[in-house]
Protein backbone atom coordinates (compact mmCIF):
# COMPACT_ATOMS: atom_id res chain seq x y z
CA UNK A 1 0.00 0.00 0.00
CA UNK A 2 1.05 3.53 0.05
CA UNK A 3 0.29 6.40 1.07
CA UNK A 4 -1.61 6.29 4.42
CA UNK A 5 -4.22 8.72 4.71
CA UNK A 6 -7.72 9.27 6.83
CA UNK A 7 -10.51 9.61 4.53
CA UNK A 8 -12.43 11.61 6.99
CA UNK A 9 -16.23 11.47 5.43
CA UNK A 10 -18.20 13.21 7.68
CA UNK A 11 -21.75 12.84 9.41
CA UNK A 12 -24.49 12.97 6.57
CA UNK A 13 -23.23 11.43 4.08
CA UNK A 14 -23.96 8.43 5.68
CA UNK A 15 -27.23 8.44 4.13
CA UNK A 16 -25.01 6.92 1.23
CA UNK A 17 -23.38 3.96 2.54
CA UNK A 18 -22.42 3.42 -1.34
CA UNK A 19 -20.76 6.87 -1.74
CA UNK A 20 -18.51 5.85 1.38
CA UNK A 21 -17.78 2.57 -0.08
CA UNK A 22 -16.97 3.46 -3.28
CA UNK A 23 -14.84 6.00 -2.48
CA UNK A 24 -13.32 3.75 0.01
CA UNK A 25 -13.02 1.15 -3.20
CA UNK A 26 -11.68 4.22 -5.90
CA UNK A 27 -8.54 4.80 -2.72
CA UNK A 28 -7.99 1.53 -2.61
CA UNK A 29 -7.53 1.15 -6.45
CA UNK A 30 -5.47 4.30 -6.35
CA UNK A 31 -2.82 2.07 -3.94
CA UNK A 32 -3.99 4.43 -0.69
CA UNK A 33 -4.49 2.96 2.59
CA UNK A 34 -7.07 5.17 3.70
CA UNK A 35 -8.60 4.72 7.43
CA UNK A 36 -12.19 5.69 7.00
CA UNK A 37 -13.67 8.09 10.07
CA UNK A 38 -16.92 10.37 10.25
CA UNK A 39 -19.85 9.99 12.10
CA UNK A 40 -20.82 12.12 15.39
CA UNK A 41 -17.79 11.29 17.04
CA UNK A 42 -15.89 12.80 14.37
CA UNK A 43 -17.78 15.43 14.19
CA UNK A 44 -16.44 19.05 13.20
CA UNK A 45 -19.10 20.96 14.81
CA UNK A 46 -20.02 23.37 12.10
CA UNK A 47 -23.80 23.25 12.99
CA UNK A 48 -23.45 24.43 16.37
CA UNK A 49 -23.03 28.13 15.52
CA UNK A 50 -25.27 28.56 18.10
CA UNK A 51 -23.26 26.85 21.06
CA UNK A 52 -19.67 27.48 20.92
CA UNK A 53 -19.06 25.89 23.56
CA UNK A 54 -19.72 22.48 22.21
CA UNK A 55 -18.34 23.47 18.78
CA UNK A 56 -15.05 24.12 20.59
CA UNK A 57 -15.11 21.01 22.14
CA UNK A 58 -15.88 19.29 18.96
CA UNK A 59 -13.15 20.75 17.49
CA UNK A 60 -10.95 20.08 20.26
CA UNK A 61 -11.92 16.23 20.66
CA UNK A 62 -11.88 15.76 16.56
CA UNK A 63 -8.27 17.51 16.19
CA UNK A 64 -6.58 15.22 18.63
CA UNK A 65 -8.14 12.10 17.22
CA UNK A 66 -7.00 12.63 14.01
CA UNK A 67 -3.35 13.70 15.53
CA UNK A 68 -3.01 10.72 17.20
CA UNK A 69 -3.75 8.62 13.95
CA UNK A 70 -0.53 10.24 12.87
CA UNK A 71 -1.43 9.97 9.35
CA UNK A 72 -0.06 11.95 6.62
CA UNK A 73 -2.66 14.13 5.66
CA UNK A 74 -7.09 13.64 6.64
CA UNK A 75 -8.79 13.59 3.30
CA UNK A 76 -12.24 15.15 3.66
CA UNK A 77 -14.96 13.93 1.74
CA UNK A 78 -17.54 16.59 3.36
CA UNK A 79 -17.04 20.55 2.08
CA UNK A 80 -18.30 21.66 5.38
CA UNK A 81 -16.01 19.20 7.27
CA UNK A 82 -13.25 21.00 5.20
CA UNK A 83 -14.46 24.43 5.30
CA UNK A 84 -14.29 24.67 9.18
CA UNK A 85 -11.36 22.52 10.15
CA UNK A 86 -9.73 24.94 7.46
CA UNK A 87 -11.60 28.39 8.64
CA UNK A 88 -12.19 27.39 12.74
CA UNK A 89 -11.15 24.27 13.97
CA UNK A 90 -7.14 23.78 12.43
CA UNK A 91 -6.94 27.75 13.59
CA UNK A 92 -7.79 27.22 17.19
CA UNK A 93 -6.42 23.54 17.78
CA UNK A 94 -2.74 22.85 15.84
CA UNK A 95 -3.41 19.85 13.50
CA UNK A 96 -0.23 17.35 13.02
CA UNK A 97 -1.62 16.58 9.61
CA UNK A 98 -2.08 18.09 6.11
CA UNK A 99 -5.60 18.38 5.08
CA UNK A 100 -6.73 17.74 1.39
CA UNK A 101 -10.52 17.65 -0.04
CA UNK A 102 -11.39 14.56 -2.09
CA UNK A 103 -12.01 15.78 -5.29
CA UNK A 104 -8.30 17.44 -5.35
CA UNK A 105 -6.56 14.27 -4.29
CA UNK A 106 -8.53 12.42 -7.47
CA UNK A 107 -7.69 15.35 -9.05
CA UNK A 108 -4.41 14.88 -8.48
CA UNK A 109 -4.18 11.11 -8.76
CA UNK A 110 -6.31 11.06 -12.79
CA UNK A 111 -3.93 9.33 -14.77
CA UNK A 112 -4.08 6.16 -12.39
CA UNK A 113 -7.69 7.25 -12.54
CA UNK A 114 -8.44 7.51 -15.83
CA UNK A 115 -6.64 3.75 -16.38
CA UNK A 116 -9.76 2.45 -13.90
CA UNK A 117 -12.17 4.02 -15.90
CA UNK A 118 -12.70 1.32 -18.09
CA UNK A 119 -16.96 0.96 -18.38
CA UNK A 120 -18.93 3.42 -20.61
CA UNK A 121 -21.33 5.26 -19.27
CA UNK A 122 -22.91 6.95 -21.90
CA UNK A 123 -24.70 9.87 -20.68
CA UNK A 124 -25.08 13.77 -21.22
CA UNK A 125 -24.52 15.66 -18.04
CA UNK A 126 -25.63 19.00 -16.16
CA UNK A 127 -22.75 19.42 -12.90
CA UNK A 128 -25.09 21.08 -10.08
CA UNK A 129 -22.70 23.83 -8.81
CA UNK A 130 -22.23 26.46 -6.29
CA UNK A 131 -20.80 29.65 -6.08
CA UNK A 132 -19.11 29.39 -2.82
CA UNK A 133 -16.39 26.59 -1.77
CA UNK A 134 -14.69 26.55 -4.88
CA UNK A 135 -12.71 28.88 -3.72
CA UNK A 136 -10.83 26.60 -1.56
CA UNK A 137 -11.35 23.94 -3.86
CA UNK A 138 -11.97 24.48 -8.06
CA UNK A 139 -14.36 21.75 -7.54
CA UNK A 140 -16.47 23.55 -10.35
CA UNK A 141 -13.66 23.20 -12.57
CA UNK A 142 -11.90 19.69 -11.36
CA UNK A 143 -15.00 17.26 -11.11
CA UNK A 144 -15.75 18.22 -14.62
CA UNK A 145 -12.73 17.14 -15.11
CA UNK A 146 -13.07 14.17 -13.70
CA UNK A 147 -16.36 13.25 -15.16
CA UNK A 148 -14.76 13.64 -18.57
CA UNK A 149 -12.46 10.99 -18.57
CA UNK A 150 -15.41 8.28 -17.99
CA UNK A 151 -15.89 7.14 -21.32
CA UNK A 152 -19.19 8.27 -22.58
CA UNK A 153 -19.56 10.94 -20.03
CA UNK A 154 -20.53 14.09 -21.67
CA UNK A 155 -20.84 17.28 -19.11
CA UNK A 156 -22.72 20.55 -20.65
CA UNK A 157 -20.74 23.52 -20.48
CA UNK A 158 -23.02 25.81 -18.39
CA UNK A 159 -22.66 29.02 -16.37
CA UNK A 160 -25.16 28.55 -13.70
CA UNK A 161 -23.76 28.31 -9.82
CA UNK A 162 -26.53 28.53 -7.21
CA UNK A 163 -25.82 30.51 -3.60
CA UNK A 164 -24.36 29.28 -1.07
CA UNK A 165 -21.84 26.23 -0.84
CA UNK A 166 -24.03 23.47 -1.19
CA UNK A 167 -28.11 23.15 -0.89
CA UNK A 168 -28.62 21.80 2.29
CA UNK A 169 -28.14 25.71 3.69
CA UNK A 170 -30.78 26.82 1.08
CA UNK A 171 -33.49 24.99 2.82
CA UNK A 172 -33.04 28.19 5.73
CA UNK A 173 -34.37 29.89 2.68
CA UNK A 174 -37.34 28.17 1.19
CA UNK A 175 -37.81 30.58 -1.84
CA UNK A 176 -33.97 30.94 -2.71
CA UNK A 177 -34.34 26.59 -2.88
CA UNK A 178 -37.39 26.41 -4.92
CA UNK A 179 -35.54 28.92 -7.57
CA UNK A 180 -32.43 26.73 -7.60
CA UNK A 181 -34.64 23.72 -8.12
CA UNK A 182 -36.52 25.51 -11.01
CA UNK A 183 -33.46 27.17 -12.51
CA UNK A 184 -32.00 23.52 -12.23
CA UNK A 185 -34.95 21.91 -14.45
CA UNK A 186 -34.77 24.52 -16.62
CA UNK A 187 -31.12 23.90 -17.36
CA UNK A 188 -31.41 20.34 -17.79
CA UNK A 189 -34.12 20.80 -20.44
CA UNK A 190 -32.24 23.80 -22.25
CA UNK A 191 -29.05 21.48 -22.74
CA UNK A 192 -31.60 18.22 -23.42
CA UNK A 193 -29.46 16.52 -20.34
CA UNK A 194 -30.18 12.76 -19.20
CA UNK A 195 -29.37 13.73 -15.53
CA UNK A 196 -28.21 16.47 -13.11
CA UNK A 197 -24.89 15.51 -11.09
CA UNK A 198 -23.74 16.61 -7.93
CA UNK A 199 -20.80 17.05 -6.05
CA UNK A 200 -21.76 17.36 -2.57
CA UNK A 201 -23.92 14.45 -1.01
CA UNK A 202 -25.51 17.56 0.85
CA UNK A 203 -26.65 18.91 -2.76
CA UNK A 204 -27.59 15.18 -3.79
CA UNK A 205 -29.73 14.73 -0.81
CA UNK A 206 -32.06 17.52 -1.57
CA UNK A 207 -31.57 17.09 -5.99
CA UNK A 208 -32.28 13.51 -5.87
CA UNK A 209 -35.70 14.50 -4.96
CA UNK A 210 -35.96 15.78 -8.46
CA UNK A 211 -35.86 11.85 -9.75
CA UNK A 212 -38.60 11.19 -7.19
CA UNK A 213 -40.64 14.26 -8.41
CA UNK A 214 -39.77 15.24 -11.77
CA UNK A 215 -38.20 12.15 -12.86
CA UNK A 216 -35.03 13.87 -14.10
CA UNK A 217 -32.03 11.21 -13.03
CA UNK A 218 -30.06 12.70 -10.40
CA UNK A 219 -26.59 11.33 -9.48
CA UNK A 220 -23.38 11.93 -7.16
CA UNK A 221 -20.59 12.43 -9.39
CA UNK A 222 -19.00 9.10 -7.46
CA UNK A 223 -21.74 7.64 -8.98
CA UNK A 224 -20.56 7.74 -12.15
CA UNK A 225 -17.16 6.65 -11.68
CA UNK A 226 -17.99 3.83 -9.71
CA UNK A 227 -20.12 2.46 -12.38
CA UNK A 228 -17.80 3.08 -14.97
CA UNK A 229 -14.85 1.21 -12.50
CA UNK A 230 -17.40 -1.27 -12.60
CA UNK A 231 -18.40 -1.01 -8.55
CA UNK A 232 -21.73 -2.01 -8.06
CA UNK A 233 -23.08 -0.30 -5.09
CA UNK A 234 -26.54 0.07 -4.79
CA UNK A 235 -28.00 3.67 -4.00
CA UNK A 236 -30.52 2.90 -1.62
CA UNK A 237 -30.83 6.20 -0.31
CA UNK A 238 -32.67 7.30 -3.66
CA UNK A 239 -34.47 3.92 -3.84
CA UNK A 240 -36.00 5.54 -0.74
CA UNK A 241 -36.73 8.62 -1.59
CA UNK A 242 -38.38 7.56 -4.57
CA UNK A 243 -40.55 4.94 -2.75
CA UNK A 244 -41.29 8.12 -0.13
CA UNK A 245 -44.17 6.67 2.07
CA UNK A 246 -43.22 3.18 1.26
CA UNK A 247 -39.76 3.37 2.01
CA UNK A 248 -40.26 1.22 5.07
CA UNK A 249 -40.97 -1.71 2.56
CA UNK A 250 -37.86 -1.62 1.08
CA UNK A 251 -35.32 -1.16 3.85
CA UNK A 252 -37.63 -4.25 5.59
CA UNK A 253 -38.36 -5.08 9.12
CA UNK A 254 -35.11 -6.52 10.14
CA UNK A 255 -33.19 -3.13 9.18
CA UNK A 256 -36.04 -1.16 10.45
CA UNK A 257 -36.11 -2.68 14.21
CA UNK A 258 -31.99 -1.90 14.43
CA UNK A 259 -33.03 1.63 14.06
CA UNK A 260 -36.20 1.84 15.66
CA UNK A 261 -40.03 1.76 13.75
CA UNK A 262 -41.29 4.79 15.76
CA UNK A 263 -37.50 6.44 15.41
CA UNK A 264 -37.94 5.76 11.35
CA UNK A 265 -41.32 7.55 10.96
CA UNK A 266 -40.32 10.27 13.38
CA UNK A 267 -36.82 11.49 12.15
CA UNK A 268 -36.34 9.60 8.90
CA UNK A 269 -39.48 8.99 7.21
CA UNK A 270 -40.33 12.75 6.59
CA UNK A 271 -37.14 13.34 5.05
CA UNK A 272 -37.73 10.21 2.40
CA UNK A 273 -40.67 11.44 1.61
CA UNK A 274 -39.91 15.60 1.34
CA UNK A 275 -40.34 16.78 -2.29
CA UNK A 276 -38.55 19.43 -4.24
CA UNK A 277 -39.71 22.89 -3.58
CA UNK A 278 -41.52 25.11 -6.18
CA UNK A 279 -42.13 22.75 -9.46
CA UNK A 280 -45.18 22.80 -10.12
CA UNK A 281 -48.53 23.18 -8.22
CA UNK A 282 -47.95 20.10 -6.44
CA UNK A 283 -44.58 21.01 -4.58
CA UNK A 284 -45.06 22.58 -1.18
CA UNK A 285 -45.69 26.20 -1.31
CA UNK A 286 -41.99 27.66 0.13
CA UNK A 287 -44.18 30.07 2.59
CA UNK A 288 -45.87 27.25 3.58
CA UNK A 289 -42.92 25.35 4.69
CA UNK A 290 -41.62 25.01 8.28
CA UNK A 291 -38.94 26.95 8.43
CA UNK A 292 -35.15 25.00 8.80
CA UNK A 293 -33.16 26.38 10.84
CA UNK A 294 -28.86 25.83 10.49
CA UNK A 295 -27.39 23.26 12.24
CA UNK A 296 -30.20 20.83 11.60
CA UNK A 297 -28.52 19.76 8.08
CA UNK A 298 -25.06 21.46 7.75
CA UNK A 299 -22.15 18.78 6.91
CA UNK B 1 7.16 12.46 21.14
CA UNK B 2 3.71 12.32 23.32
CA UNK B 3 1.73 15.31 22.52
CA UNK B 4 0.50 17.66 25.46
CA UNK B 5 -3.65 17.93 25.46
CA UNK B 6 -5.03 20.72 24.33
CA UNK B 7 -6.29 22.68 26.04
CA UNK B 8 -9.95 23.69 25.57
CA UNK B 9 -11.80 27.12 24.62
CA UNK B 10 -9.30 27.76 22.10
CA UNK B 11 -12.42 28.27 19.53
CA UNK B 12 -13.81 31.16 21.59
CA UNK B 13 -10.02 32.49 21.88
CA UNK B 14 -9.83 32.47 17.86
CA UNK B 15 -13.41 33.72 17.51
CA UNK B 16 -12.70 36.98 19.67
CA UNK B 17 -9.50 37.30 17.92
CA UNK B 18 -11.14 37.10 14.32
CA UNK B 19 -13.70 40.15 15.65
CA UNK B 20 -10.77 42.30 16.72
CA UNK B 21 -9.45 42.09 13.64
CA UNK B 22 -12.30 42.37 11.50
CA UNK B 23 -13.82 45.33 13.57
CA UNK B 24 -10.04 46.85 13.06
CA UNK B 25 -10.08 46.39 9.51
CA UNK B 26 -13.84 47.05 8.12
CA UNK B 27 -14.21 50.67 6.94
CA UNK B 28 -18.19 49.78 5.91
CA UNK B 29 -17.67 50.92 2.23
CA UNK B 30 -20.72 48.56 1.75
CA UNK B 31 -19.44 46.79 -1.01
CA UNK B 32 -19.80 43.12 0.44
CA UNK B 33 -23.33 43.92 0.80
CA UNK B 34 -23.69 44.74 -2.61
CA UNK B 35 -21.70 41.68 -3.67
CA UNK B 36 -23.98 38.84 -2.08
CA UNK B 37 -26.77 37.10 -4.06
CA UNK B 38 -28.76 36.24 -1.11
CA UNK B 39 -30.09 40.00 -0.49
CA UNK B 40 -33.20 39.63 -2.38
CA UNK B 41 -34.47 36.93 -0.27
CA UNK B 42 -35.14 39.13 2.92
CA UNK B 43 -37.76 41.63 2.80
CA UNK B 44 -36.11 43.95 5.04
CA UNK B 45 -33.18 44.30 2.60
CA UNK B 46 -35.39 46.28 -0.24
CA UNK B 47 -33.68 49.13 -0.54
CA UNK B 48 -31.46 49.13 2.16
CA UNK B 49 -28.35 50.76 2.06
CA UNK B 50 -25.05 48.81 1.83
CA UNK B 51 -22.92 51.03 4.38
CA UNK B 52 -25.88 50.99 6.91
CA UNK B 53 -26.37 47.07 6.90
CA UNK B 54 -22.73 46.44 7.32
CA UNK B 55 -22.38 48.93 10.25
CA UNK B 56 -25.33 46.90 11.91
CA UNK B 57 -23.17 43.75 11.54
CA UNK B 58 -20.27 44.99 13.24
CA UNK B 59 -22.28 46.75 15.62
CA UNK B 60 -23.84 42.86 16.16
CA UNK B 61 -19.95 41.56 16.36
CA UNK B 62 -19.69 43.95 19.62
CA UNK B 63 -23.09 43.02 20.98
CA UNK B 64 -24.02 46.62 20.70
CA UNK B 65 -27.22 45.97 18.12
CA UNK B 66 -30.14 44.59 16.77
CA UNK B 67 -30.64 46.16 13.69
CA UNK B 68 -33.22 44.28 11.54
CA UNK B 69 -31.21 44.88 8.53
CA UNK B 70 -28.17 43.39 9.74
CA UNK B 71 -29.99 40.50 11.25
CA UNK B 72 -32.17 40.12 8.12
CA UNK B 73 -28.85 39.59 5.88
CA UNK B 74 -27.15 37.58 8.76
CA UNK B 75 -30.33 35.19 8.46
CA UNK B 76 -29.92 34.33 4.69
CA UNK B 77 -26.40 34.08 4.57
CA UNK B 78 -25.58 31.06 3.13
CA UNK B 79 -21.53 31.42 3.11
CA UNK B 80 -21.84 31.63 -1.09
CA UNK B 81 -18.42 33.69 -0.66
CA UNK B 82 -19.47 36.08 -3.60
CA UNK B 83 -18.59 38.92 -0.87
CA UNK B 84 -14.85 37.93 -0.59
CA UNK B 85 -13.64 38.84 -3.64
CA UNK B 86 -15.37 42.20 -3.62
CA UNK B 87 -13.81 43.73 0.18
CA UNK B 88 -10.98 45.99 -1.07
CA UNK B 89 -9.45 45.84 2.40
CA UNK B 90 -9.22 41.96 2.87
CA UNK B 91 -11.61 41.75 5.74
CA UNK B 92 -12.96 38.16 5.02
CA UNK B 93 -16.65 39.34 5.16
CA UNK B 94 -17.77 35.56 4.73
CA UNK B 95 -15.99 35.11 8.03
CA UNK B 96 -17.59 38.39 9.14
CA UNK B 97 -20.51 36.76 8.45
CA UNK B 98 -20.02 33.69 10.15
CA UNK B 99 -19.42 35.43 13.38
CA UNK B 100 -21.98 37.58 13.12
CA UNK B 101 -24.28 34.76 12.90
CA UNK B 102 -22.86 32.61 16.32
CA UNK B 103 -23.22 35.79 17.49
CA UNK B 104 -27.03 36.45 16.50
CA UNK B 105 -27.73 32.74 17.11
CA UNK B 106 -26.33 33.31 20.96
CA UNK B 107 -23.45 31.06 20.49
CA UNK B 108 -21.04 33.39 21.82
CA UNK B 109 -22.74 33.60 25.24
CA UNK B 110 -24.94 36.86 24.23
CA UNK B 111 -28.68 37.73 23.15
CA UNK B 112 -30.45 35.56 20.96
CA UNK B 113 -31.60 37.24 18.06
CA UNK B 114 -32.29 34.70 15.70
CA UNK B 115 -34.25 31.90 16.50
CA UNK B 116 -32.07 28.74 16.57
CA UNK B 117 -33.87 25.27 16.74
CA UNK B 118 -32.29 22.67 18.11
CA UNK B 119 -32.79 19.29 16.25
CA UNK B 120 -32.84 17.09 18.88
CA UNK B 121 -32.98 13.42 16.45
CA UNK B 122 -29.89 15.05 14.15
CA UNK B 123 -26.93 12.58 15.37
CA UNK B 124 -29.26 9.73 15.99
CA UNK B 125 -30.77 10.32 12.43
CA UNK B 126 -26.95 10.08 11.56
CA UNK B 127 -26.54 7.03 13.34
CA UNK B 128 -29.58 5.47 12.01
CA UNK B 129 -28.86 5.90 8.38
CA UNK B 130 -25.40 4.31 9.50
CA UNK B 131 -27.07 1.48 11.18
CA UNK B 132 -29.56 1.23 7.70
CA UNK B 133 -26.45 0.59 4.94
CA UNK B 134 -22.92 -0.14 7.12
CA UNK B 135 -21.81 -3.43 8.73
CA UNK B 136 -21.90 -3.33 12.45
CA UNK B 137 -17.99 -4.05 12.00
CA UNK B 138 -17.83 -1.06 10.18
CA UNK B 139 -19.95 1.14 12.39
CA UNK B 140 -17.25 0.11 14.85
CA UNK B 141 -13.95 0.59 12.85
CA UNK B 142 -15.03 3.85 10.96
CA UNK B 143 -17.13 5.54 13.59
Amino acid sequence: MGERITFWYGCNVLRHGDIIHSCLDILRLLGIDAQPAGGPDYCCGTGKDENQTAADGMARRTVTKFNAMQRERVVAWCPSCHSHMTEFMGQAYPPDFALTYLVDLLYERRQDLSALLKHPVPMRVLLHKHVGFNDKVAVNEKVPALLRLIPGVEVVDDGYAAPGYMCALLNLVPKAMADMNRETLRRVALHRADAVVTIFHQCYREICGLEAHANTKAFNYIHLLAQSIGLDYIDEYKAWKKAGADAAALIGEKRLAQVGVQFFDRALLPELMKRPLGLDPKSPDPKTQPAVVRGADED
Amino acid sequence: MKREAMPTGAMKEFIRAETERILAACTRCGKCFEACPMTPYSPVLAGADPKAVVTGILALLREEGNNPEAIGWTSVCVRSGSCVPACPENVDPKMMMRIARMTASGGLGGEKRIAARHDRDYFDRVRAFAKLQLTEDEIKDWM
